[in-house]
């Protein structure tokens, strides 16, 4: 927001009428685009419906390969999530101004990920109508769940995850719902009406508000590290060479959130041009996103090297073995992609003038994305098609299904955020009139 | 109802302060404002907010019916699996943390709700819009 300083009342009224301005009919590039998503998302569920028909084999997995993409599916997604409870929660704990660009969308992109991410293990299941059986309630067999097993802390963190960023992200949405009832018309009016629950914005109810708020980013900080790191445990628990180490809900974490940042400057950046935010998402804004990109890079970057200094210093057979077929094996072109999108590419946002350059930006997060979806395939295909006996190692097969479920992913991803932007505010329209608020009074 | 209103801050929190200034209990006074104005919260002497009650007794609840349910069905079906104990707590650690965030952001949301008196039908029908204007409402003498 560096342009002319006008007075607080009328930047009031124009970040309202600019971000809420974005909610307006929309023009045929953004309904093409909303037709090629649901027609991705429309093919993944016909693969999906088609792999329930007929059996699991389409899936392309097999034995020794039991997890494969709808895994990597999985663990991407979740992953993708995380920035979003980073940008909002984290940063707000340390008061990093800059998150107030990206928050909303973050959020937005946290709920939609883990909604996508959570059809994953229920598309991954042979009976997918016994799904149920993974809660643990009363029930005839007088069975309930192994609470000593990963699979079964992931249900409880990925539902609460869901839930938590929901409530989030609706919390945080309330104050601004309540500006745009008065912004527009007819049912839609309604709608926002209900929805804003009748906030006024009195004294009591900021007071109460700014608590909640507190709490939520309080509550949703240790939670954003326990979900990757649960996560991360599926693998780390088991004894597969590869998978058992401890450096995992660190190294996971770290990935996680540098997938996600990735994916939000994917979203922002076309978003920005799009609904012309230029004055609201500026150059500054991007860059301190890619640097915490190239810091996570950093990290991820120290665990791929520490994960075969572990493998030599144990003098473990296995273990050597494995992450030399990782390095040198069936898997070595997309390892080697994976290393250079990872740990290569995101080396050059040392020099300032690129991380500034959006195009250069867009182009480094989709290579990213790439690098982190390979991150996870790799880490699971190579696990267990090279495990301890030669006998039963074996490749996975390619599946059309899986690839056809996978792109249909991206395509649900797509329709529910572009819907997002044309239902609600992309930015959060209190906190920037806040912080300008706050400006103007120590200028 | 005497209804003051500003565009300005200042003008506001100085109009606020003479109101006070002039014998006006704050109990009478009811602001609204677009976004939260501390120094007229401060002025008001609005109390802290109670809801650390709400979330606390959430987190709790979580965190007891974590560690309650998981070794309750454990040991209602005590079935060893890969030569761990029946009763485990560094896993059920997992459930009960989960569960502590999940029913305290809950409750914390619930407890806002209510605090707020939120949904309220009446604003939703007719919601009295102030816009971005910061608005003094005071209550006259009975």
């Amino acid at each position: 927001m560096k342009p002319e300083r006008e007075n607080p009342a009328t930047f009031f009224e124009q970040v309202e009428a600019d971000v809420l301005g974005a909610m307006q009919k929309p023009e045929k590039t953004y309904w093409l685009a909303l037709l090629g998503a649901m027609t991705c998302f429309g093919i993944g569920l016909a693969c999906w419906g088609w792999q329930i028909y007929s059996g699991m084999h389409t899936s392309g997995k097999n034995n020794p390969v039991g997890w494969y993409m709808y895994i990597t599916d999985f663990v991407f997604w979740v992953g993708i999530a995380h920035s979003g409870t980073l940008i909002s929660a984290v940063l707000f704990l340390f008061r990093a101004k800059f998150r107030k660009a990206f928050n909303r969308t973050a959020e937005a992109m946290t709920v939609i990920a883990v909604m996508t991410a959570g059809l994953f293990p229920l598309i991954h299941l042979g009976r997918v109508w016994f799904f149920y059986w993974l809660m643990p309630y009363p029930n005839q067999r007088l069975l309930w769940v192994n609470f000593r097993s990963p699979l079964v802390w992931d249900v409880f963190a990925v539902s609460t995850y869901f839930t938590v960023s929901a409530v989030f992200f609706y919390v945080g949405l309330l104050p601004d719902l309540a500006i745009a009832r008065r912004r527009v018309t007819g049912i839609r009016q309604w709608i926002y009406r209900v929805l804003s629950l009748g906030w006024r914005g009195t004294a009591t109810q900021w007071t109460h508000y700014e608590k909640l708020y507190g709490f939520l980013a309080a509550f949703a900080t240790p939670l954003v590290i326990s979900v990757h790191s649960v996560v991360s445990w599926d693998f780390a628990m088991s004894v597969i060479p590869g998978w058992h180490t401890t450096i995992f809900a660190p190294y996971f974490v770290a990935g996680a959130i540098f997938s996600g940042c990735a994916m939000v400057l994917t979203l922002t950046i076309p978003m920005r041009k799009v609904l012309r935010l230029e004055q609201y998402i500026t150059h500054d804004h991007f860059e301190a996103l890619a640097k915490v990109m190239l810091f996570t890079s950093l990290i991820v970057a120290y665990a791929y090297i520490l994960e075969y200094a572990m493998a030599f210093y144990t003098t473990n057979v296995f273990e050597q073995a494995h992450f030399n077929f990782r390095l040198l094996g069936d898997f070595r072109y997309p390892y080697w992609l994976m290393c250079f999108c990872n740990v290569l590419l995101p080396l050059t946002l040392f020099v300032r003038k690129l991380r500034r350059n959006l195009a250069y930006l867009m182009v480094v997060s989709l290579l990213v994305n790439v690098g982190m979806w390979l991150e996870r395939f790799i880490i699971i295909v190579t696990g267990l098609s090279h495990d301890f006996d030669p006998y039963v190692w074996g490749n996975p097969n390619l599946s059309w299904i899986a690839i056809g479920i996978t792109l249909g992913s991206f395509g649900m991803f797509f329709t529910f955020f572009l819907i997002f932007v044309k239902v609600l505010p992309v930015l959060a329209i209190t906190e920037l009139k806040e912080e300008r608020a706050h400006e103007t009074i120590h200028v | 109802m005497k209804r003051f209103t500003f565009d300005d801050k200042d003008a506001f929190l100085a109009k606020l302060k003479e109101l006070l200034a002039s014998g006006v209990p704050a109990r009478r006074i009811q602001i609204v404002t677009p976004i939260p104005v501390h120094e007229a919260l401060h002025m008001l002497k609005v109390p802290a907010s109670p809801l650390k009650f709400f979330t606390f007794t959430g987190a709790l609840t979580g965190f007891v019916a974590g560690f309650a349910l998981t070794i309750y069905t454990s040991l209602s079906w005590p079935l060893i699996t890969s030569g761990k104990p029946i009763v485990a707590i560094p896993p059920y650690m997992i459930i009960a943390f989960e569960l502590t965030i999940l029913l305290g952001a809950l409750a914390s949301l619930i407890g806002f709700l209510h605090l707020n008196r939120l949904p309220s039908i009446p604003h939703i029908l007719n919601p009295d819009e102030t816009g971005n204007q910061y608005v003094i409402f005071v209550e006259e003498d009975q």
